[in-house]
């Protein structure tokens, strides 16, 4: 027989790229061969570890855009990221939701050919919108959700987005508001749907439940109770799926003490420099090591204090494991890795699903949150004091990583996938 | 004048050096007097100098100035010789290192004048000026009119590692094919070894630093046994750069495996006298190493458009 060939399709984003990663290692290990589609821009990221890839045809007008488009992107979001959830609505998310739907209706051509050549037993769709040919390809297709748990609507759970509470007095007003501003999309997208043979999607909904298999990165420690319990024939929580990475030798610091501390704000993050730069000037009075992932933007800092290391990337896994207190923006994988490895987290978001597991963590005692653009540096020392000192946190992180780590979501997920596809492989 | 001036601390270094050879020569032990007509006399210098390289040992402990007057030696005879001379050379490189060290990690600005290097690192003037010296050398540092030193690009961005990528690609397959490209067999026995080794480690286990050690030894190896003077000199000199200043953890497990396999298979060729098979091979590598990820992307919105970035 020969061997099962698995699709992955991740967003265009390193969360995803990079959990589906963690399940592909797995699949590989199990005897599948996982392949990977990907977006333009992303050819090379799958290959470094080993796997083989196909690029999304680009098209003219994909092809267009250049360093200044990212740059307009920049410049036109950065203030947007200080503002709150509901304000984003309008400023952030609406937009955020056209360029997805556009994402869907230029690469759907494209899809569906690849989809041909490769024949694939089955696909793995880590997105947040449906791509008509994936649902369209005659094969199984699994949903990973591996933004927060939000993103699968339920009376009891939050508003995906939101960042606020399920019994938040003002979730009416919220979800009010996020039907309107993603109105305009959403009809867009249901009337592609159509035009592809999809049936439409409730308002606010961009990506249904595969009827196949649905995969759930939120380990069981920060889950929602709901109304309407999700069927465990068809949901399969993981607790969380860490991918395996290179080996990480923190670089000794001209000053070499203290805790480790680690600040990754993502890809997109990093694009904030000032703020990185001011909270840098406080970290040069903490006495701590900071590990601190600048992505792209590495020649926007000099000076770097003796206790601070900058890096344009680093495998996060290997340096999350070694650290004290992790500084991040709430998306899902990091805080996921800060809870595999029993780090306390400092969120700090600026958009989509980290305001979501900001409050998360702030709710479930696995960390706190504060908002990027309100914070003193006295505010920043005593929050990485107390949380480093926070013996409580840190033993029930830990009973929190040893659960996690006793179930690898990985191989829960391999499991699952090939069951899924009717697929009994030898172990 | 500053030319004068460094050649001046050149040479306090070098009488320091003499010094510690008079030491171990005259058999003078922990606690002996260092009297300068003596040191003066032996090394036919005036007192002056011999001053300012007594002041060098003493920043490195092999002497000693007391109150009552004078310097006195702090090491003990069988240490003098040995320690004293590795003592002197090692803080300098080692300091050399450090400024290296810090210039890469941003810690430190493009345009450094001696007295703020003095404040930072603490040390004697005569030891900034001569780890300055140790990087000039490398190419790393040149002196600029007046009292300040520049450093040149090092290797410490993504964009700089991809113009280095781009460099070599230009010049290592070359390096191979011009006539005269000889290796030396033990080296190369060595040096597979090493690959073969790194190779065996557990899966997640290889260290990227160790990697950047094993990969710099590999491809200045291929840029010694180079045929054209040129290439071998403008390689080596920049692997010495990557060595020193390359700051890459991104590079997964896979790639540093795959990585150190192409290396094996330069190798095999090359024993085959296949040069001209090696080149390509050589270039396959480099062009593999240079699709890297991208910048930065998210939910929607397109990536930057970069063919290599570091």
């Amino acid at each position: 027989m020969s061997k099962p060939v698995i699709a992955l399709f991740p967003e265009a984003s390193f969360g995803s790229a990079l959990n589906c990663v963690g399940i592909a290692q797995q699949l590989q290990r199990q005897g599948a061969t996982p392949v990977f589609l990907c977006h333009p821009g992303f050819n090379g990221v799958f290959t470094e570890y080993g796997f083989k890839e196909y690029q999304l045809p680009v098209s003219p007008s994909a092809k267009q855009q250049t360093e200044e488009t990212w740059q307009a992107f920049v410049t036109a979001h950065l203030v947007h990221f200080n503002q709150t959830p509901t304000e984003q609505l309008e400023t952030y998310v609406a937009p955020t939701w056209d360029a997805i739907v556009d994402t869907a209706m230029q690469v759907e051509e494209g899809l569906q050919t690849l989809l041909k050549r490769i024949k694939p037993d089955g696909i793995v769709l880590d997105n947040v919108i449906m791509f008509p040919a994936i649902a369209n390809a005659g094969v199984p297709w699994i949903r990973v959700v591996s933004c927060a748990e939000t993103e699968l609507p339920d009376a009891d759970v939050p508003p995906y987005l939101s960042g606020m509470a399920a019994d938040d007095p003002a979730r009416p007003g919220f979800e009010r508001a996020y039907l309107d501003v993603t109105a305009a999309s959403h009809q867009r997208y249901n009337r592609f749907r159509k035009t592809c043979g999809l049936p439409p999607l409730p308002d606010g909904q961009y990506l249904e439940a595969s009827p196949h298999l649905n995969l759930i990165l939120a380990p069981s420690a920060i889950r929602h109770d709901r109304a309407a319990p999700l069927s465990p024939d068809r949901f399969v929580f993981l607790e969380g799926c860490v991918r395996k990475e290179a080996r990480f030798d923190p670089p000794p610091l001209p000053v070499n003490e203290g805790p480790i501390i680690y600040l990754s704000f993502g890809s997109l993050g990093a694009i904030d420099t000032d703020l990185i730069s001011r909270m840098i000037d406080t970290f040069a009075t903490f006495p701590a090591r900071f590990y601190v992932n600048v992505g792209g933007f590495l020649e926007s800092y000099s000076r770097v204090p003796d206790n601070v290391y900058l890096g344009s990337w680093f495998p996060q896994p290997s340096i999350v494991a070694q650290t004290d207190l992790f500084i991040h923006h709430g998306g899902n994988n990091s805080y996921c890795e800060a809870l595999y490895f029993g780090v306390p987290s400092l969120v700090m978001p600026y958009c989509w699903d980290g305001h979501d597991n900001g409050l998360r963590a702030a709710q479930t005692g696995t960390g706190v949150h504060f908002q990027r653009d309100r914070w003193s540096p006295q505010m920043l020392h005593d929050t990485m004091s107390t949380l480093l000192a926070d013996r409580h946190m840190r033993d029930h992180l830990g009973q929190i990583s040893s659960a996690m780590k006793a179930r690898s979501g990985s191989r829960r997920a391999a499991d699952a996938i090939l069951q899924t596809i009717g697929i009994s492989l030898p172990r | 004048m500053q030319k004068v001036r460094s050649n001046t601390r050149q040479n306090h270094l070098k009488l320091a050096r003499q010094i510690v050879d008079f030491i171990a020569e005259q058999g003078l032990t922990e606690g002996d007097h260092l009297p300068e007509s003596r040191l003066s006399e032996a090394c036919g210098v005036s007192r002056t100098p011999v001053r300012s390289a007594l002041k060098v040992l003493e920043n490195e402990e092999i002497v000693q100035r007391r109150a009552e007057g004078g310097y006195f030696v702090s090491l003990a005879p069988e240490k003098i010789a040995v320690d004293g001379l590795a003592r002197l050379e090692e803080v300098e490189a080692s300091l050399a290192a450090r400024i290296l060290n810090d210039r890469a990690e941003r810690r430190i600005t493009d345009v450094q004048s001696i007295s703020a290097l003095v404040r930072r690192y603490d040390v004697p003037r005569s030891a900034v000026l001569n780890a300055l010296k140790i990087l000039s050398a490398d190419g790393v540092v040149t002196q600029l009119p007046g009292r300040s030193w520049a450093f040149q690009p090092i290797l410490d961005t993504p964009n700089a590692i991809d113009e280095s990528l781009a460099f070599r690609l230009a010049l290592e397959a070359q390096a191979i094919t011009a006539p005269g490209f000889k290796m030396d067999s033990q080296k190369t026995g060595l040096l597979r070894q090493q690959m073969e080794t790194f190779l065996q480690s557990s899966d997640g286990s290889m260290s990227a630093v160790a990697f950047l050690h094993l990969d710099c030894a590999f491809h200045s190896f291929i840029a010694e046994s180079s045929g054209n003077r040129f290439a071998k000199g403008a390689l080596l000199a920049h692997h010495r750069l990557r060595l020193t200043t390359q700051k890459d953890h991104t590079i997964p497990d896979f790639r540093l495996r795959q990585s150190l396999e192409e290396h094996l298979d330069i190798l095999d060729s090359l024993e085959r006298s296949q040069h001209q098979l090696a080149a390509d091979q050589m270039i396959l590598h480099l062009r593999r190493s240079q699709i890297r990820r991208p910048q930065t992307v998210n939910r929607g919105i397109l990536p930057r458009m970069r063919g290599a970035v570091g």
